[in-house]
């Protein structure tokens, strides 16, 4: 049975087209959320909308909605935090991270007799999207898309100089918000797919093994935008033909492509020969969870 | 309130006496974590022992055997994670901090009760926790307290001057590799108790505090020890108090969470006036 067939039924279709859009637009992301070296920063963000999902569940109000109004809170509080100068941004960011999925939890807890799942919106559940989720992803993905694109230069020029950005004029503060903004729609919008936990796998796997092939900026997003719909739709056609979890799955594909390229990728991957001087870089691979393995 | 009231049930003891070992012990580990900036590492783990768990479940084994195995296999790996030029660091961490997870993931998905299971590794139960729990994780305590004490000095040097601590011939590779396996054991000790998520605020929150409002390492492992336990204590006490009196129920691990993180924003409050008070008389310590 070959592996396209799964796609048949009109749920899986959906959870394709789902798949697809959103390993698009998270591996485009990715690739900013790299250069900024943002995943930990990504990570929170996904565990930090706990909270506004368990409000918007609560108050039946749109999941969308209340992720998003939290998302955006975490964005101020982490800047907040990180600008003082005791609190360094990694524990800034693993403060805010506990506390808010901790106040999700507590929300949850308090609410007797409450027995929605939310364990899908913390892996996923692609295979139950709707069609309103699809249109959803596909006008956020779209609106992110085309600020990325407006923005690009801008965005890059701060990834690599701050300075020279404050010194040509630019608002350097309102685009990183603006950033971490996109950044932060991107998670949410792909929450449904891949879930909070996972998502940041979605958003850094693509981009880096996208990193390891080429040295453009603009091939590196278009190749992590590719690999990212790719892994979406390897990941699922493996989970339906062998009924695992979907999310992870599609994760799994991801770092599983992310593991290869680290050996084979033409000039950067470990089998690559490389001067003398740099040889001593350790590496490791992920998914199969092999040793680390020397380069050189 | 009341303190004390709540722990004359045997379970609310055993609570309380887990809690205020583990905040004390995640608490001196954490200071070291939150020195070297290490939260993201802390977090992975408590991630990456996940299909430990899952693999020692669908065995029949015991759960702190697998978390311990893929523990010390993360552990090793983060060691080895070094600076590949086009990888940072921090998303090949990200990368197997995910794809961890997701074995796990896709492990136990292939069982019944799939969500259940999820939903305890992830938030922990703290008040169900058995005499076992209770001596393994003061086993796990006294092994991290014996290390921390023999190499505080050799760790905390790594911490501020790693060029110097290798210029005396330490092995920083290796003091990493022992940071990495506490905090992995910190993590081992906890997780099936407290959940993923209660441990990484155990770990990182009362350090965070206790260095706003402490300059001597000495001083902050203290204060993070203290305020650890402090906040597990108040956080039992607050969540039996409001769920038995007022018939709110608030789950007992993430009540602590957010007690730490009251404390924490109460130190961060603090922390200026403290500063202010201190800055003519001593120099602040600058890592």
């Amino acid at each position: 049975m070959s592996l396209l067939e799964v796609f048949g039924d009109s749920f899986a279709r959906r959870a394709l087209l789902e798949a697809v859009m959103v390993g698009g637009l998270c591996g485009a992301v990715g690739v900013h959320v790299l250069l900024r070296r943002l995943p930990f920063f990504t990570m929170a963000l996904g565990h930090a909308t706990f909270p506004g999902v368990v409000l918007a569940a609560l108050l039946g109000i749109s999941l969308f909605a209340g992720a998003a109004a939290f998302g955006a809170v975490v964005v101020v509080v982490v800047a907040l935090l990180g600008a003082r100068d005791r609190v360094d941004d990694t524990s800034a960011v693993g403060v805010t991270l506990s506390g808010a999925f901790a106040l999700g939890v507590l929300l949850l807890s308090a609410q007797a007799g409450f027995s929605r799942d939310l364990t899908a919106y913390l892996v996923g559940s692609i295979i139950t999207v709707q069609v309103g989720d699809l249109v959803t992803t596909a006008l956020v993905g779209a609106a992110v898309l085309a600020a990325l694109a407006a923005l690009h230069k801008e965005l890059v020029l701060g990834a690599f100089d701050r300075g020279g950005l404050a010194a040509l004029g630019y608002p350097v503060l309102a685009l990183d918000v603006v950033l971490l903004l996109l950044i932060e729609a991107t998670v949410v919008t792909s929450i449904p797919a891949v879930g909070t936990i996972l998502a940041v796998a979605l958003i850094v796997a693509p981009a880096a093994t996208a990193r390891l092939w080429t040295e453009r900026l603009r091939a590196t997003m278009a190749l992590a935008a590719v690999l990212g719909a790719t892994s979406g739709v390897v990941g699922l056609a493996i989970s339906l033909q062998w009924r695992v979890a979907a999310g992870a799955t599609i994760v799994l594909v991801a770092a599983a492509l992310f593991a290869v390229s680290l050996v084979v990728a033409p000039r950067h991957g470990l089998l690559a020969r490389r001067p003398a001087a740099l040889v001593p870089v350790a590496a490791t691979t992920t998914a199969a969870g092999q040793g680390p393995t020397r380069a050189g | 309130m009341n303190l004390f009231e709540p722990f004359s049930i045997p379970y609310m003891q055993r609570a309380l006496a887990e809690v205020l070992v583990l905040g004390a012990l995640a608490g001196a580990v954490g200071v070291l974590v939150v020195l070297r900036r290490l939260a993201f590492v802390g977090d992975a783990l408590t991630h990456t022992v996940f299909p430990g768990v899952v693999i020692a479940h669908l065995l029949g084994r015991s759960l702190m055997a697998g978390a311990l195995a893929f523990g010390v296999l993360t552990a090793v790996l983060l060691t080895g994670l070094g600076s590949h030029r086009r990888v940072g660091d921090d998303a090949a961490l990200a990368i197997l901090l995910t794809s961890f997870f997701s074995l796990g993931v896709v492990l136990i998905s292939r069982t019944r009760g799939f969500t259940a299971d999820l939903t305890v590794f992830l938030f922990g139960r703290v008040l169900a926790i058995d005499r076992t729990d209770l001596v393994q994780t003061l086993v796990v305590a006294a092994v991290v307290a014996l290390v921390l004490a023999v190499l505080h000095k050799e760790l905390v040097l790594r911490a501020f001057d790693p060029e110097a601590a290798a210029a005396m011939g330490y092995r920083t590779r290796r003091l990493d590799l022992v940071l990495n396996l506490l905090i992995a054991l910190v993590v081992v000790a906890a997780v099936e108790a407290v959940g993923t998520v209660l441990v990484i605020a155990l770990i990182v929150v009362p350090a965070a505090a206790a260095r706003l409002l402490a300059d001597r390492v000495a001083a902050m492992t203290a204060l993070a020890c203290l305020l650890g336990a402090a906040g597990g204590w108040l956080g039992l006490a607050i969540s039996y108090e409001v769920s038995v009196d007022h018939d709110l129920r608030l789950a007992a691990g993430a009540t602590i969470v957010v007690v730490l993180v009251g404390l924490f924003l109460v130190a961060a409050a603090v922390a200026p006036l403290r500063r202010r008070l201190a800055r003519d008389r001593v120099p602040a310590v600058a890592p």
